[in-house]
This record gives C-alpha cells, structure tokens and sequence, in this order.
C-alpha cells in the first residue's frame, strides 16, 4: 500500500537527494591505485573530509583502518565470532550515517568506539552471552597455540572461556569500562568521552568491574 | 586517631580510585606516593586488596581474542562496502519515510492547535452523541430575569440547545483539555513547539 505511493517531489528535491547517493556511494571498484595510494596518505580529517566529499574509496579505508580494533571491541562484548563480526558491521553502517555529525572533537578512533561501544550496550543483554561466550572456547582453531602443550592449550582455554564469561556477567557499564581499559588502552578520560560519564565514575566502575570479577572467578 | 609514627592521611584506607591508579600502575603526585606506600606498609588488609586487583586484571588482561581467518577481513571489507552501498542507493521515496510520519504528525498536530475549528469534525462527535446519555436542554430558566435585550437574544438562540451542540459550537468549559488546548497563548505555543521538535529529533534518531 506505501509502496504505491508516488511523492510528487520538485527537481531540486530530487537533485539534492541525488546528489547525497552520489556522495554517500562508495565505489571502490571504479578507483585505481593511484587513488588508493593518495587516500593512503590522507589524515584522518582529510580521510573523513574525502569520504563527505564522495571521494571514491575512502569509507573503506576508513573500514580497513578502524575494522580490527572495532571487531575486536565486539568480541569482547559477545565474546563469539558472529555476533562480533555482525556488530562490527552494525558500528560502521552507523559511523557511515553519522559522519556528517563527526566534528573531530575526538580521533576517528575514539568516535567509532563509542559508536562501537553503544551498539554492543544497546544490542547485549546483561546476561544474554553468557552460554555462547563459553560455549566459543574452541571457536578458533586458526589461532597460533603451537607453543603450548595439549594440556597446557586447553587449561588456558578453558580458563579464558571463564574469564570471557565472567565479563558477560558484569553490569553493562562496569563491562564497558573493563574492556576499554584493559584491552584497548583507553585512559580514563577517554572511556568517560566514550560512555558520557566522568573519570571518577570510570574509575569507580573499573573498580567494581575488578572486584565483581574476583568474585566470579573464584566461584569458576 | 592517628597511629603513632604515620604521616597524616596513613592511617585511612585506600580509597577505591586510588586502588584503581595503583592496580593499573598510573603515577601519583610525590606527596599521595608517599602516603599510599606508607598506608599500605601497615595495613595488610589494604596490601591484600590491591594484590587481589592486581591479579585479576593480569588474568583478564591475558585473555587475547582469537585472530579470525586472514580471509575475514577481506571479506568483512567488502560486506561493509556492500551494506553502505546499499544504503546509498535507497530510492528516492523510501528516503523520505523516516520523515513521513513525525511529519505528518507535526502538520496534524500544528493544524489542532493553530485552527481551534478544525478538531471539530462530525465524524469526531459522532460516536459520543451516539455514547453520552441523553443531555438535559440548556434550561431558559438559568439565564434568570431577562431584562437585558442581549441576554434575551442569547436566551432564545441558545433555547433547547444540548452540551453537544454547545461543544459543536467550541464553547468547551474551562478546565477541559479541549479548551486547554484550543487556549494556548504564545509562551505555551512556543513551548509545545520546542517538545513537539524533541519529540520529532528523538524519532529520527
């Protein structure tokens, strides 16, 4: 029925409209190295002034850039491979509807995690991870472990499947704060940019997020 | 009370960002050092807290995500590449629907409020005539003696009418949400716009 529905819009709406698809496409296909190495030496303002610009390539630069460090952060929230790498994808279709709204108040990198940090928050229950963080123990063969032995690989896997499932169980805030800090070297000011809070609520989380840990370790 | 031999501050436990600074190895000022080092000297009970921080954030740190498939990443790229691209290309007309309907409600509700008429639609006051008991006339006799002309125009004009004729005719009564809706003034005005672009900006988010 809404689909049967023809907006009789003017020709300067139409253009404008246009004009954005053009912009907002990113057609990797049609760019030639010359293109990429010069992207390459692009700043990050310039990166994401090129992207707002239409500039072809330059949004998956930006993917290429930011993609390890973001899937990462996801891992850590879900702590399994789908759903990380489905939140990954989630994080940069939104950084690519908001790139207009980035000012460079902050890095690229601190606004795609907090990007990042709100699309795991919003999507992870508190406690939803739990069973598949520790069911993903031997998710991933392809890791390096050659060095271990067989006794030693699984006792550390087994106890990093606690580990990642007693971060599932943390509060969300206390979860955030934990896997910003401890993993991703964010100072304190930075995951109190990313959450919208204060550094002494960082740190209070941080704290808590320790504790609350020790506690759940002990009983695994 | 103070033990004695501690510097002042010594005596009373660390406090929870002061744990957090020493468990992750930040730097204190030289005076706070000192303290914190003279503090935890005395108090096992403090030593033991922060070494319990201490090992569990090096067990949590020790835990690496694993590296996916050199193939991923290629693969990711271009999935992204491809959602984005999709999203680009979203036709003219779907573009416009996020907007359509906090539009057409802000037209909708700007329209009540700005034309105190256009509310009053029969087929809005249908179903209560239909509902509502049947309304006692408007008695001549409430108007008193009337010796004034006017009255006596209004009297015989509005003679037999019921509430729902009176609410036809936008005499809502004071203290109903019709008349206080359809008795804004400009401040209130203002204000209602000022939600109502809220309301529209949240919805768009």
């Amino acid at each position: 029925m809404a689909s049967s529905i023809e907006w009789p819009l003017s020709t300067s709406w139409r253009w404008t409209e246009r004009a954005q698809v053009s912009v907002a496409t990113p057609p990797a296909e049609r760019m030639t190295d010359a293109d990429a190495a010069a992207l390459a030496q692009l700043s990050e303002a310039a990166l994401v002034d090129a992207c707002l610009a239409g500039r072809a390539g330059a949004f998956d630069l930006i993917v290429e850039r930011h993609r390890r460090p973001i899937y990462q952060l996801c891992y850590r929230f879900v702590g399994n491979h789908e759903d990380a790498s489905d939140l990954s994808q989630d994080v940069f279709l939104r950084a690519f509807r908001g790139l207009r709204s980035f000012r460079g108040g902050s890095s690229l990198g601190t606004w795609l995690y907090r990007i990042g940090v709100n699309v795991c928050l919003n999507r992870v229950g508190a406690s939803t991870t739990l069973d598949r963080a520790t069911a993903s123990v031997d998710d991933h063969p392809l890791t390096d472990d050659r060095s271990d032995s067989p006794s030693d690989l699984i006792l550390r896997k087994e106890r990093a499947g606690f580990v990642r499932a007693a971060i599932a169980q943390l509060p969300r805030k206390q979860r955030a704060t934990l896997i910003l800090r401890t993993y991703h070297e964010m100072t304190h000011q930075e995951i109190a940019d990313v959450l919208g809070t204060s550094v002494g609520a960082v740190k209070a989380n941080f704290f808590h997020a320790l504790g609350n840990l020790k506690k759940l370790l002990g009983d695994m | 009370m103070r033990s004695a031999g501690l510097e002042p501050g010594e005596d009373m436990h660390l406090k929870d960002e002061e744990f957090v600074d020493l468990a992750d190895g930040a730097a204190p000022s030289e005076a706070d050092r000192r303290r914190q080092e003279g503090h935890l000297a005395s108090c096992a009970e403090c030593r033991q807290k922060l070494a319990g921080l201490r090992s569990t954030l090096r067990e949590v740190a020790a835990v690496d995500v694993p590296e996916p498939s050199p193939l991923f990443w290629d693969h990711f790229s271009r999935r992204v590449h491809d959602a984005v691209g999709a999203e680009a290309r979203t036709p003219v007309g779907r573009a416009w629907l996020p907007w359509m309907f906090p539009a057409a409600a802000l037209a909708a509700l700007l329209v009540f409020v700005l034309l105190p008429g256009a509310w009053r639609s029969p087929a809005r006051t249908a179903p209560s005539i239909a509902v509502a008991p049947p309304a006692p006339p408007v008695a001549r006799e409430t108007l008193g003696d009337l010796t004034d002309p006017s009255l006596a125009l209004v009297g015989d004009l509005s003679d037999g009418a019921g509430w729902e004729a009176a609410h036809e005719a936008g005499l809502s009564p004071r203290g109903s949400a019709e008349h206080a809706v359809t008795h804004l003034n400009d401040r209130e005005l203002r204000e209602l716009q000022r939600l109502l672009q809220v309301e529209l900006a949240h919805a768009s988010d």
